[in-house]
């Protein structure tokens, strides 16, 4: 059995016009909560939909669960579980009927779950579909996809229209009844709070290429936010430096691997270092995705460090 | 759970056609025997293989069932067609479901033939019964063969349409489509014909040819024609897997 959830390997897609992935290497490991990451049309759902066998890719290959993508394509879908962005489901349908339908697809299909789950994000089970809320409408969708007691679950924009306490359940169901039980979650959201709650790993996609994968924590280790007054010191970023921003005397540097070191530099250059501060997921975030903007030659990706 | 689906979706088309049709047909039948010949509603004066037999036979069912029959098989594959499913953009739920795409082809035109075929068997045989209640002939059931061409008639609209509303991502767009590309096919068979002194296969010309043979009226029954629109009903579906397997959602 493979290792790996999910694995590509120069993955492209072209659309006419548009190069939505462009070489893509994705290591998902088994059993984690996996956070793809990304701006709008940086690629994450043209990599879900040829993962899923919605679309096919333009080169590249890759496995999903150790089953290779587009040859074994209901191998693949019979353990996965899939809440699309869209939340599109038949309109007349109640929740009851959609269970219903959906649930002799599944071998591993769990009533059990399903129970529990409209109890817990209080579905209105006998209410037509296109009758319900967009929260019920996800809630339907998170019902369908967690009663398959799927290994992947994979969620593109999960959280779209539930209320904190619902979205904190979901988050809390992810975490115990899926994570714990060695499955793995692929989620793709820009709630990046919520991301950071519940992820072991972090994938940022931008341009259709990974700009890092690595563990939450090395990645929130590997970033600081470095604050020194003093004139005269560097005023351009490097490999090291992912952004900066100066204020008179005052400077701010986002500083990825050995931020003391650059400290210390600063120091040395007359510079009065006040603070080297840690950076949550959505700093790193926004410092990533600046830097590949500001790159105008194209950019080469960029692994974290191994771990 | 697709047969499931499919009725729950379709339920009250369903319902609703299976009482109307056989009304309808029972109440057009008994205008067009009586039109046909007054003489037959005397029960029993009449013989079931005569003129005034084959005539209304050709009136109320060869005309009628074939109209009905395309029509029918047209709107159908609008309504059935996976063409909704990327309208109502429910379709990358449906293809998520772990079954290869030619099952999706195939349950869906096999669904909708079969609520076709039971559509048109009830107007047939609501037909003949009426036509046997007014006739008083009772014996002559054999007639009701005659589902076979119009049911497979209808299958080749509805395969036509189901095949254009995948095409056109709608099931309105694709009745458009396959009303035209019918309309076409009916038209052009009786132009050459007449310009150019050419036969080319009818469907229409299939069907009411298929049903004066089986209700006796006159005519050997066309085998050859019978297999040769078998196979084109059965490229459509396989047209809408090809489709449905190259296409991107």
């Amino acid at each position: 059995m493979s290792e790996l959830a999910i694995l590509t390997e120069n993955l492209a897609k072209v659309y006419p016009g548009v190069r939505a992935l462009d070489g893509l290497n994705l290591n998902v490991p088994r059993g984690v909560a996996y956070g793809f990451l990304g701006r709008n049309g940086a690629g994450k759902t043209s990599t879900i939909r040829i993962l899923l066998g919605l679309a096919r890719p333009t080169e590249g290959r890759g496995t999903v669960l150790g089953f290779p993508i587009g040859r074994e394509q209901v191998a693949i879908l019979e353990r996965t579980a899939y809440v699309s962005e869209s939340k599109n489901l038949y309109a007349s349908l109640t929740a009851r009927e959609l269970v219903r339908f959906t649930r002799g697809f599944y071998p591993s299909w769990s009533d059990k779950a399903v129970a529990k789950y409209a109890h817990l994000f209080e579905i209105p089970m006998d209410r037509p579909f296109a009758k319900l809320s967009q929260g019920n409408r996800t809630k339907v969708y998170l019902l369908l996809a967690l009663s398959q007691e799927a290994d992947l679950l994979i969620f593109d924009e999960p959280a779209m229209g539930l209320d904190p306490v619902v979205l904190d359940e979901f988050l809390r169901i992810l975490v115990q009844d899926v994570i714990a039980e060695g499955r793995t979650v692929f989620i793709c959201s820009h709630q990046l709070s919520d991301v950071e709650q519940i992820a072991d790993w972090i994938g940022l996609i931008d341009h259709g290429r990974l700009l890092l994968e690595a563990r939450l924590d090395d990645i929130k280790g590997q970033f600081r936010l470095v604050t020194a007054a003093g004139n005269g010191l560097p005023q351009t970023e490097s490999p090291e430096v992912l952004w900066l921003a100066s204020e008179g005397n005052f400077h701010k540097y986002l500083v990825k691997n050995n931020a003391d070191a650059f400290a210390a530099e600063l120091g040395r250059q007359g510079a009065t270092v006040a603070e080297i501060s840690p950076l949550g997921l959505r700093e790193i975030f926004l410092a990533m995705v600046r830097k590949e903007e500001a790159c105008t030659s194209g950019n080469t990706g960029e692994m974290a460090a191994p771990v | 759970m697709y047969f499931w689906k499919y009725w729950r979706d379709g339920r009250t088309r369903i319902i609703g056609s299976a009482i109307a049709l056989p009304v309808l047909f029972a109440f057009v039948t008994c205008i067009a025997v009586r039109l046909g010949d007054p003489g037959m509603i005397q029960k029993g004066a009449v013989p079931l293989t005569s003129v005034a037999w084959s005539t209304a036979t050709e009136v109320a069912f060869a005309t009628c069932a074939s109209i009905f029959a395309l029509i029918w098989g047209l709107m159908l594959g609008a309504a059935a067609s996976l063409g909704e499913d990327f309208k109502e953009k429910t379709v990358d739920f449906l293809l998520v479901r772990p079954r290869r795409r030619r099952y999706w082809a195939w349950m869906g035109w096999w669904a909708g033939v079969c609520e076709l075929s039971v559509m048109v068997a009830l107007a047939v045989g609501a037909s003949f019964g009426t036509v046997v209640y007014l006739t008083g002939h009772v014996q002559m059931w054999w007639p009701l063969a005659t589902i076979l061409p119009f049911a497979l008639g209808g299958a080749l609209a509805y395969g036509l349409t189901y095949l254009m509303a995948l095409v056109a991502r709608s099931g309105r767009q694709g009745l458009s489509y396959g009303i035209g590309i019918l309309f076409i096919c009916l038209l052009l068979p009786t132009v050459a014909s007449h310009y150019w002194n050419v036969n080319l296969p009818s469907i229409w010309g299939f069907m009411t040819a298929a049903c004066r043979s089986l209700t006796g009226a006159s005519g050997a029954f066309p085998f050859g024609a019978l297999l040769f629109w078998t196979f084109i009903a059965l490229v459509f579906p396989f047209a809408s897997q090809l489709v449905l397997e190259r296409r991107e959602v």
